[in-house]
């Protein structure tokens, strides 16, 4: 057993230890984004950092060894910043939106992307339930605005907006009470300030590069026929399906965005850009790839690493700032994990590997 | 088998695109002499590539069918390493060493003159007619001839942004032309022997041509010479480097000889044998006389003592223990090493000590890493020798990636068997069977004369099974790395041995419990093996006399940039910096003012001139902000400007970061950007205060050693120049350096000879003779061509603001 003192408290702990394991089992939380117990360590994001007193420096706690007499701080403020600054270094290559741009804009925040996959899919039950549930008893709030929503649409810088604002309307109207009598008071009520008070953290994408843009159409699979009004559901569907799926896959289940709210971090200001964004689905597996919200912490390709020559995976290319995840150089994309795609779908920390469902989405 | 295509356009294969059946065939043949473990990639990789010239994607393919090696490896790996190429490049392929002594000596503006020159864009780096490409290279390590060009294996020193058509020109006019040296004479009764530098430096600065003149006069006058080539003297900025010893007191020593010198400096000495030959000699010294006064002036007939001042101060002041012999040694003769003291180390471990008194003689004389961070070196084999496992490996680290630094480069090519030795007795000490030298692929003089260093000792049974009838066994074998800075460090060294991308990982398990293939590995570097058998021979006393407190022995520096005498020099620890620069390197050149000096290369920092008096030593260079690195220092004069070199040092540790871990991958980058503004002069005073705070953190936050350093130069720069940063926002660069922040003028003295005219490569300097001349300042690239042929220096370099 080797003795170790984790914030000025004595432990004992297994000989062949990870410092990570000792200090979680002291009681401390520590973050982590590239470790996943099972997989062998790597210490790429060093959000784990933790500081070693008698060195007086910083040390990854996944993959360092206790060693003994060891005295570990791993909640004073230099570690605090220390996980922090990691973060937000993270975040200034996460060119990548929590949020679509349309949820971010409205004023009532309805989860518009989620409605018109909804809507696309023909689940026009499941869409009402949604609208319903978001208006809480009040009225719906796109009647009076004049559609913040649709300004914000990706799909207008692409040919047209998709026509939200109708869509919703179109739905709300088979809500009981969601459309208010014109004489209504409400009427005349302000809407509420487009700022995100009381959401959620959402990483902005920064300034897109020429052709980028063109990128989410290819989250539109299959003949699509537009159109502003919308008479009846079949139309809406049509409409619907021009939506690009700005939001994230991860959206809710991403631990960077946790971590940033954990952390208070703010977005920074100008992203860092070496590579174009791209989006590489397969159609066949479902595995999206989307590379400009890789945190480059190779789970993915450590997860697969003992499966020798099996099928094709993934793999890092390139070195340092450019080095990115990728299919191999001999390979196509459409042929990587036919078999494991969920394996490094749920590995992955982040939205850039996640799954399209056709059908659903 | 050559495509249509190729043949069409008049080259072989290695500019084109070669078939399938082809590239199947090449894969097919190297695999065969290499194996198929995936611990061969990057040696398939490189063979493939050597005969390819690049490595097509088919390539990649098939290696990976017939070996057991994954395409996501290959990926990996070929992408890794700067060394491998995914498109088809030019069949000469040119060099521009951007090293720390090229880059203050002008680098930028030579890669931008060959892309002019051979029409390189940003799309195609190819020549229209295919036969070149270019390739800035991190440091050819010939830090003393800067700016230096190597155009496949011949190197071109001193090269200015108008050369570049000449020796383009002169490359073709003279690569077929490849002669081979008779060194043999009569071994018994020589009238004098004669030893040529076949350094790099010295190669580099034409000593092959210069042995070659030798070899001719030989037979021309029958001469009885011995034809000696040696290693490296050290005087690399005076090459090439002629030595006549007549007997053993009588040497004479020449520097910067150039062909048509030769014959007059080994007539002035030796006597033809025969009477014709001897008159034929007298007849061409009359003739010469009369047709050229050239002959007067040259440094052929100044007095000795004047002719051998320099030298004699340069190495005067220098301890010769990892370089013992220097220039008397030739480096590939077994024999020589042996009839010097080689070897004789090694007998004494076999023979006489055991692993422990041997580990205690090296914990004793308290030698520490001379690979930068100076860990001690009998610790590390204690922890070695104690380790559990078999077998166990010794890896010679080789790596020399610090751009400005070429000792390690020096030691291998001059002293191969002495670092054998030293490994052999690391490997008899801690009980290893098996040592791997991995020297970087930039260095190919090195890998050869080690490669025939290790056969010599094969032969000898110095190497293999029951060394000197020891029951000692032990195995040397060499592994080219591929171009990555990163595996200097150790852990991604071992990495790279083992065929994975040079990612490093956290110590402990340090290697020299865990390392290689899981076992123990003791990683040391050349020079501090090279130092073992001195150590071994002369006690471990002897060598901690030397040196200060806790930094003893001798440092071997690589001394270049704006001094007089640059070279590789070796010092006692403790002496000072100031000592260094004026006495062994006769001071700043051009009668500039002495700046700093640039300590330790991308890991180091700058030390202004004020501190100049401080003794090198491991701690008091930490102090200082710098570090010992691997000893590259490069001394900057007032035209260098500070933002510029960080920006510099950045822009390399940031290229080689192997992106494993978010501060350095990222925060270099950020930094980087930082910089970048303030040496464009978009910074605000504000970003001076962001610069620091995220050096700190990344310098906190980094996995390794590379990550940990890399924000060294900012910080020292911050903290021993502020005022020039703070310029910078206001948008002077006060050395003059800085492109976005200065402009091209032409003062009263220009007499309109339009020498600058034609020389301006972007034709912004219109022709009007006899007219003082303008620059279009849009049109302008500042390519410094106009400032180097004004013979009136009627071309200054201002500020913007101006």
């Amino acid at each position: 057993m080797l003795k170790i003192k984790i914030d000025n408290k004595e432990y004992s702990v297994k000989d062949g230890s990870y410092l990570i394991e000792a200090i979680r089992s002291a009681g401390h939380p520590v973050p982590t984004l590239c470790h996943r117990d099972g997989i062998e360590h790597y210490s790429s994001c060093m959000v784990c950092m933790v500081k070693d007193i008698k060195k007086s420096s910083y040390i990854p706690s996944c993959s360092a060894l206790v060693q003994d007499g060891m005295e570990i701080d791993v909640s004073g403020t230099d570690v605090k910043n220390l996980r922090s600054k990691a973060l937000e270094l993270l975040f200034s290559e996460h060119r990548a939106e929590c949020e679509a741009p349309c949820r971010i804009v409205c004023p009532a925040g309805y989860n518009i992307p989620e409605f018109n996959r909804l809507i696309a899919s023909g689940d026009s039950e499941r869409a009402r339930e949604i609208t319903a549930g978001e208006l809480k008893g009040k009225t719906i709030m796109c009647i009076r605005c004049p559609g913040y929503c649709e300004n914000g649409c990706r799909r207008k810088k692409v040919d047209q907006p998709v026509a939200i604002r109708n869509m919703k309307l179109f739905i709300a109207a088979s809500v009981e009470g969601a459309i208010p009598d014109p004489s209504d008071p409400v009427m005349n009520e302000p809407l509420p300030k487009t700022g995100r008070s009381g959401r959620r953290f959402s990483s902005l994408i920064g300034k897109l590069e020429p052709g980028e843009q063109e990128e989410w159409l290819k989250e539109c699979a299959g003949e699509i026929i537009r159109s502003r009004e919308i008479s009846n559901l079949r139309v809406a569907a049509g409409e619907a399906a021009s939506c690009m799926h700005c939001d994230c896959r991860a959206a809710g289940d991403c631990r960077l965005r946790d971590l940033a709210e954990e952390f208070g971090i703010r977005d920074p200001k100008g992203k860092l850009i070496y590579s174009p964004i791209r989006k590489k689905i397969n159609f066949q597996t479902g595995l999206v790839f989307e590379n400009a919200k890789c945190i480059k912490c190779g789970l993915c390709v450590r997860v697969c690493e003992d499966d020798g020559k099996e099928e094709p995976r993934l793999c890092f290319l390139n070195r340092g700032f450019v080095s990115i995840i990728s299919e191999s150089l001999t390979g196509r994309f459409e042929d990587i994990l036919q078999k494991q795609a969920d394996k490094v779908i749920e590995v992955c920390p982040t939205g850039a590997l996640s799954r399209f469902k056709p059908g659903q989405e | 088998m050559i495509t249509e295509k190729n043949t069409e356009s008049g080259c072989n294969c290695s500019a084109g695109v070669p078939t399938r059946e082809e590239i199947n065939s090449v894969v097919e043949r190297v695999v065969e002499s290499t194996g198929k473990g995936s611990d061969k990639v990057i040696l398939i990789l490189q063979e493939v590539q050597k005969e390819l010239n690049w490595l097509p994607s088919d390539a990649l393919k098939h290696i990976c069918e017939i070996t057991d090696i994954t395409p996501g490896q290959i990926s990996g790996v070929s992408t890794f390493y700067s060394q491998f190429r995914h498109l088809p490049s030019g069949r000469h392929t040119v060099k521009i060493c951007a090293g720390t002594a090229c880059h203050v000596k002008g680098a930028p503006l030579i890669i931008d003159a060959f892309k002019r020159e051979l029409h390189i864009s940003e799309e195609r780096n190819a020549s229209p007619d295919n036969l070149f490409s270019i390739e800035e290279v991190a440091c050819l390590g010939c830090c003393t001839l800067a700016p230096v060009v190597q155009i496949d294996e011949k190197t071109y020193g001193h090269v200015k942004p108008t050369d570049a058509r000449n020796v383009l020109d002169d490359f073709l006019n003279n690569s077929k032309k490849k002669g081979t040296v008779n060194t043999a004479g009569d071994p018994e009764k020589w009238d004098a022997e004669i030893r040529v530098g076949i350094g790099s430096c010295c190669v580099a600065g034409g000593s092959r041509e210069i042995l070659d003149e030798i070899a001719e006069m030989k037979e021309k006058y029958d001469l009885n010479i011995k034809l000696k080539p040696v290693g490296c003297v050290g005087v690399c900025n005076q090459t090439p480097l002629l030595e006549i010893v007549e007997n053993s007191d009588m040497k004479a020593r020449y520097t910067n000889v150039h062909r048509g010198q030769v014959e007059e400096i080994i007539l002035k000495h030796v006597r033809p044998s025969t009477f014709k030959n001897r008159l034929r000699s007298r007849i061409n010294d009359l003739v010469d006389s009369v047709i050229s006064d050239d002959k007067v002036y040259s440094q052929i007939n100044l007095p000795v003592e004047k002719r051998e001042k320099y030298l004699n101060n340069f190495l005067g002041y220098q301890v010769h223990l990892a370089t013992v012999n220097s220039g008397v040694l030739s480096p590939d003769s077994l024999e020589e090493y042996r009839m010097t003291g080689g070897f004789q180390a090694i007998h004494k471990c076999l023979r006489i000590l055991s692993a422990k008194e041997i580990i205690e003689a090296i914990s004793g004389s308290g030698l520490r890493g001379r690979g930068g961070a100076g860990f001690p070196t009998g610790k590390k084999w204690e922890i070695s020798h104690a380790a559990q496992g078999s077998p166990k490996y010794v890896v010679c680290n080789g790596d020399e990636g610090d751009p400005g630094a070429f000792m390690d480069r020096m030691l291998l090519e001059s002293f191969p068997y002495r670092v054998i030795e030293g490994m052999m007795i690391a490997a008899f000490a801690t009980g290893a069977s098996k040592g791997i030298f991995y020297i970087r692929a930039e260095y190919p003089l090195a890998v050869s004369r080690v490669r025939k260093a290790i056969n010599d000792c094969y032969e000898n049974k110095l190497l293999g099974k029951d060394i000197l009838g020891t029951g000692f066994s032990f195995d040397a074998e060499i592994f080219e790395g591929a171009g990555a800075f990163v595996c200097g460090e150790e852990t991604a060294l071992i990495a790279s041995l083992e065929g994975k991308r040079g990612t490093p990982h956290l110590r402990p398990p340090y290697p020299a419990v865990k390392g290689y293939r899981g076992k123990p590995t003791l990683v040391n570097n050349v020079e501090t093996l090279s130092l073992v058998p001195w150590i071994i021979n002369n006690g471990a006393d002897a060598f901690s006399r030397i040196g200060t407190d806790r930094s003893k022995g001798t440092k071997v520096f690589a001394l270049a940039g704006k001094i007089s005498k640059g070279g590789l020099i070796e010092v006692p620890m403790g002496i000072t910096i100031r000592d260094i620069i004026e006495k062994i390197g006769d001071g700043i050149a051009g009668g500039r003012k002495f700046k700093a000096v640039q300590i330790g290369g991308p890991s180091g920092g700058c030390i202004p001139a004020s501190e100049a008096d401080i003794p090198i030593d491991y701690e008091k260079l930490a102090e200082m902000g710098a570090m010992m690195g691997s000893g590259g220092m490069v001394v900057l004069d007032d035209s260098d400007c500070m933002v510029d070199m960080a920006k510099y040092f950045l822009t390399f540790t940031h290229r080689q970061s192997c992106g494993k871990c978010t501060f350095c991958r990222i925060g270099t980058k950020q930094m980087l950007d930082i910089i970048t503004r303030i040496s464009e002069g978009k910074a605000a005073i504000s970003d001076l205060d962001e610069l620091e705070k995220l050096s700190l953190y990344v310098k906190d936050g980094s996995l390794c050693g590379l990550g940990k350093t890399a924000p060294n130069p900012v910080l020292t720069g911050l903290r021993y120049f502020r005022e020039e940063y703070e310029a910078h926002t206001k948008g002077i660069c006060p050395a003059g350096k800085c492109q976005h922040l200065i402009k091209y003028f032409v003062t009263e003295d220009c007499t309109g000879c339009t020498k600058c005219s034609q020389d301006c490569p972007v034709n912004a300097i219109p022709f009007t003779p006899y007219e003082r001349h303008l620059i279009d300042q849009e049109l302008c690239t500042k390519c410094d061509n106009c400032r180097i042929v004004c013979p009136e220096n009627a071309i200054k370099i201002i500020g913007t603001n101006a």
